[in-house]
Formats: structure tokens, C-alpha cells, sequence
């Protein structure tokens, strides 16, 4: 492809054909595994050059190895996270935060957000999403035995949740899936639409929020101070535009993709079911196995790394789905094992950056399962269908009709 | 045995914490506090899961002063941050 000619001063033989976007399993596939699909790249160098591994098909550095993921990821003075990937849909250069800062700014601002996703915050919003998630599954129960988990729960449940968190009503929710869904999944007229519409939604809660302060996060975001001084309009922007993104469309996938598991193995769905205390620890493995994010920094400088001459303003991908299935990392990394222990996987990623919703991401995949598994019996996937799933940027499940008839 | 704790790799991933909260504390924003750990006797097995549970390998285990009966650990340590 004469669009995406592989730099100087990438030496040919570190050339690799895997990529994210366009290999196999990579593009809507139905009854697909991509995240699967990625561990074949474990056969292949801990470092190699992927020349159409963006949306906008540039190219990669693709680091393999957990260990090589983590130092990249913790070395944010070399390898920087500010890529105004929402921004450049635009055409515009603003960072959304925290994640598109560098330290030290970075640090200011991610001590004023980590409170409030913090592991004893959360455990304090846990009644509403339980709340949330007992209602949605009650309705399901109640209107037949089928369903599609992602558009009757998955998402739903994530979207409610971020409603919450903003304080705004449910009856919202569908205009912000669809918006969700726009920007993240949607092509190069829906997705830059979507920006604008979530942008001017954005503001205008910010508006309303310093005219008529309530109780909720954008309240505090616009009350909030940094080094003695209000945000500005642009910071209120890029918190807003990073917690909307962050949060819905990932732990929706995740959801999907755990629920699509164990429509696939009846043993392991009941092992669950009876012993509900075995969900917390086979979260994290559906963690490991399913992750959804392509994390990528650029280089800010020279460097060479496990004899990979990475340049300056070089893209450097750390896709957690590869280095959650690295054999130098775990054990038999292919097999799903829902009772492993030790199971440091990287699905938040490492370094700075690690996803500030984390915590909150967790409990809701956890409540979901539980919920999930507590009211409605043994189900598959429905006769006939098959699950459409994709990689890219944010791996996701497009569908997963069940069926517990 | 203690938990050495380098307090500048911790990104609050609150895995440690999940696996023995009182062991393991945090601060406000979810983040360990400084300061290496000493483990009671009869706590070893949940203090060293907790720090074999950290994505960012921010603990580690010294198990050194496990064979000696003074609690005192003079021993300089290597891997300080």
C-alpha cells in the first residue's frame, strides 16, 4: 500500500504484517475471538513495525511482551500519551484529561479525579449500579427468554451508570447511546457528528453546573481548582470528553464479551451461578482474556529499544490483549481459567495513565455477572445468530443474542 | 518477613488492597501509603499474595528477616527507590 510507506529508518526485516486493523479476526467477524487472534504475534519478536495500525491506517512500533509493555507505559517522559485523538476528529489539538496530559501536569490534574474513582468511592456508588443492573435484568426476565445482551443490557447498564455519575435522569439514555456508538463505531461522517453533538452537550452541562451547582461530577469539575486557579473552559472540556469516552462503550464490551464466554461453556456458567463467590476472581480472568484497548503513546524522543530504533514522534502501540495472553507472563496464557490466581493482567494498563475508571470498571463487570447469573438460567447463544466482533482501536461485540428458552 | 514499597511505582491499581486491606492501606486518591510493611506472623500469606497481585511489581517480598527471631532488621536492602 503506497499510503502507508513504512519509515527510513525502520529496517525492513522489523517489518511485521500483523496489525490490529486489518489482519485476520481484526475486521466485524461473525463468532470471532480477536482478542485470540492477537496472540499469534507471541511466535513472532518482542518488537516489530505494524504500517497500518491506526483508524487512519498509520503506522506502529507493536511491543509484544508484558514486561516490554510496562516499561514503555511507565516511562511517560519518553513515551507520551498526548494525541488529541478526540480533538483530531475535529481538526482540532486539545488533550483530553487526564490521559493526553504529560507529567507533570498530568499529576495535578489526576489528583484532583482519582477521589472520585477511588476504590472506597466506588464502593459507595456499588447500591445504585446494583440497583441499576437488578432492574435491567428483571425486565429482560420478564419479556421472554431471549435477548440481546448488548443493546437489552450491556449497554444500558454502562450508559446509566455515567448518567449517575453526571447526575443526569435515565431517560436520556438511548439519545447517548446512539451518540456513543456514533463516535466510537461509527464511519467518517457519523463519527466527527457525534464529537460536535457530545462537545456541545458537554459545555452546556458544564453551563448549567456553575449557573445551578448540585451535587454530582460536573458540579465539582467546574468548582474544582488546580494550582489556585478555576479550569478552564477547555480542561472542563477534556475531563468531560474523557470520562464519556472512557466509560461506556468499554465496560459495555466487556460485559459482552464475558456474557458471550459463558453462553459458550454451560460448565463454566454454572460453576458461577452456584458459587457466586467465585465471580470476583473470574472477572479478573475474563479481564485478562478479553481486555478491549489498544493503548498507544508516542515517542518524544530517540530511542532504542530491544534493538528497535524507535524515532522521535513515533507511534508506539501497547495493545493489552496482547500482553495479557504473553507466555513469558502467564501460564498457558490461551487458556481461560477462570480460578487462576496471580493474575496481573494489563487490562488498565500500567504506568500513569492506568484507566481511572478502573475501579469502577471492575465492580460493574462484577455486579453485572452477579446479577446477571442470579436471575436468569442457563442461557446460550441463541439458534441461528452468531455474535459480530471486531478489533481496531477498542475491540468490541456488536450483538449477543441469548437464548434461555 | 516485611513489604518493601516503592511508593513511585504505585499507579493505584488497589490490587494489593483488594487482596488484604488491612495490610495494604491506602490514601484518599486510592494509592498506597509510603513506607515499607512489616507482616505480622500469621499474616504472610496474604500480605505476599498482595504483593504478588501488583500490576506494576511496586512490592516486593523480603522475606530475609523470616529466619530471624529479632525483629530489628539491620540488613541494608537492596532495590530501594
Amino acid at each position: 500500500m503506497t499510503l502507508n510507506q513504512v519509515p527510513d529508518h525502520v529496517p525492513p526485516e522489523m517489518v511485521g504484517d500483523f496489525s490490529l486493523f486489518t489482519s485476520p479476526g481484526m475486521l466485524p467477524t461473525p463468532d470471532g475471538d480477536p482478542q485470540a487472534a492477537t496472540a499469534c504475534v507471541h511466535a513472532g519478536p518482542p518488537i516489530f513495525y505494524s504500517p497500518f495500525n491506526t483508524r487512519d491506517g498509520r503506522g506502529t512500533w507493536v511491543i509484544t511482551r508484558a514486561t516490554d509493555q510496562r516499561r514503555v507505559l511507565q516511562d511517560a517522559d519518553t513515551f507520551s500519551s498526548h494525541r488529541s485523538i478526540f480533538a483530531s476528529a475535529l481538526g482540532e489539538n486539545w488533550p483530553m484529561i487526564p490521559l493526553e496530559l504529560d507529567p507533570p501536569a498530568h499529576g495535578v490534574f489526576r489528583s484532583l479525579l482519582n477521589p472520585l474513582l477511588s476504590p472506597k468511592r466506588v464502593m459507595a456508588l456499588e447500591p445504585a449500579v446494583r440497583e441499576r443492573a437488578i432492574a435491567l435484568i428483571d425486565s429482560i426476565a420478564a419479556s421472554g427468554t431471549s435477548c440481546d445482551v448488548m443493546k437489552d443490557f450491556a449497554f444500558p447498564f454502562a450508559v446509566s451508570i455515567f448518567l449517575r455519575l453526571l447526575g443526569l435522569p435515565d431517560h436520556r439514555l438511548h439519545t447517548f447511546v446512539g451518540w456513543a456508538k456514533d463516535l466510537l463505531h461509527g464511519d467518517d461522517v457519523k463519527r466527527p457528528a457525534a464529537a460536535r453533538t457530545i462537545l456541545a452537550f458537554i459545555d452546556e452541562l458544564a453551563a448549567m453546573r456553575r449557573e445551578e451547582p448540585v451535587d454530582d461530577f460536573m458540579t465539582f469539575i467546574v468548582q474544582a481548582q488546580v494550582e489556585g486557579r478555576r479550569l478552564t473552559d477547555e480542561e472542563v472540556r477534556g475531563i468531560g470528553v474523557l470520562v464519556f469516552v472512557a466509560g461506556l462503550d468499554t465496560v459495555a464490551a466487556a460485559i459482552g464479551f464475558d456474557l458471550a464466554f459463558l453462553a459458550r461453556h454451560p460448565e463454566e456458567q454454572e460453576l458461577l451461578r452456584s458459587e457466586p463467590n467465585r465471580i470476583v476472581l473470574a472477572a479478573e480472568e475474563l479481564l485478562r482474556a478479553y481486555p478491549t484497548v489498544q493503548i498507544i503513546r508516542v515517542a518524544r524522543k530517540d530511542i532504542d529499544f530491544e534493538g528497535a530504533p524507535i524515532r522521535k514522534g513515533d507511534y508506539v502501540s501497547c495493545a493489552t490483549m496482547i500482553a495479557n495472553r504473553d507466555p513469558t507472563e502467564f501460564e498457558c496464557p490461551d487458556t481461560i481459567d477462570l480460578m487462576r490466581e496471580d493474575n496481573r493482567h494489563a487490562a488498565f494498563g500500567y504506568g500513569p495513565h492506568r484507566c481511572l475508571g478502573s475501579h469502577l470498571a471492575r465492580r460493574d463487570i462484577v455486579i453485572g455477572l452477579e446479577e446477571w447469573l442470579a436471575r436468569l438460567p442457563a442461557f446460550r447463544i441463541k439458534e441461528g445468530t452468531a455474535p459480530i466482533t471486531c478489533g481496531g482501536h477498542v475491540f468490541g461485540i456488536e450483538n449477543l443474542i441469548v437464548d434461555w428458552s | 518477613m516485611h513489604i518493601v514499597v516503592h511508593k513511585a511505582k504505585c499507579q493505584g491499581h488497589a490490587r494489593c488492597w483488594a487482596q488484604a486491606p488491612d495490610i495494604f492501606k491506602l490514601d484518599d486518591e486510592g494509592y498506597i501509603l509510603p513506607g515499607d510493611i512489616q507482616v505480622e506472623e500469621g499474616e504472610q500469606l496474604p500480605a505476599s499474595q498482595g504483593a504478588r497481585s501488583c500490576p506494576e511489581r511496586a512490592l516486593e517480598v523480603d522475606s530475609t528477616s523470616a529466619a530471624r527471631f529479632e525483629p530489628a532488621d539491620t540488613q541494608p536492602r537492596a532495590g530501594e527507590a
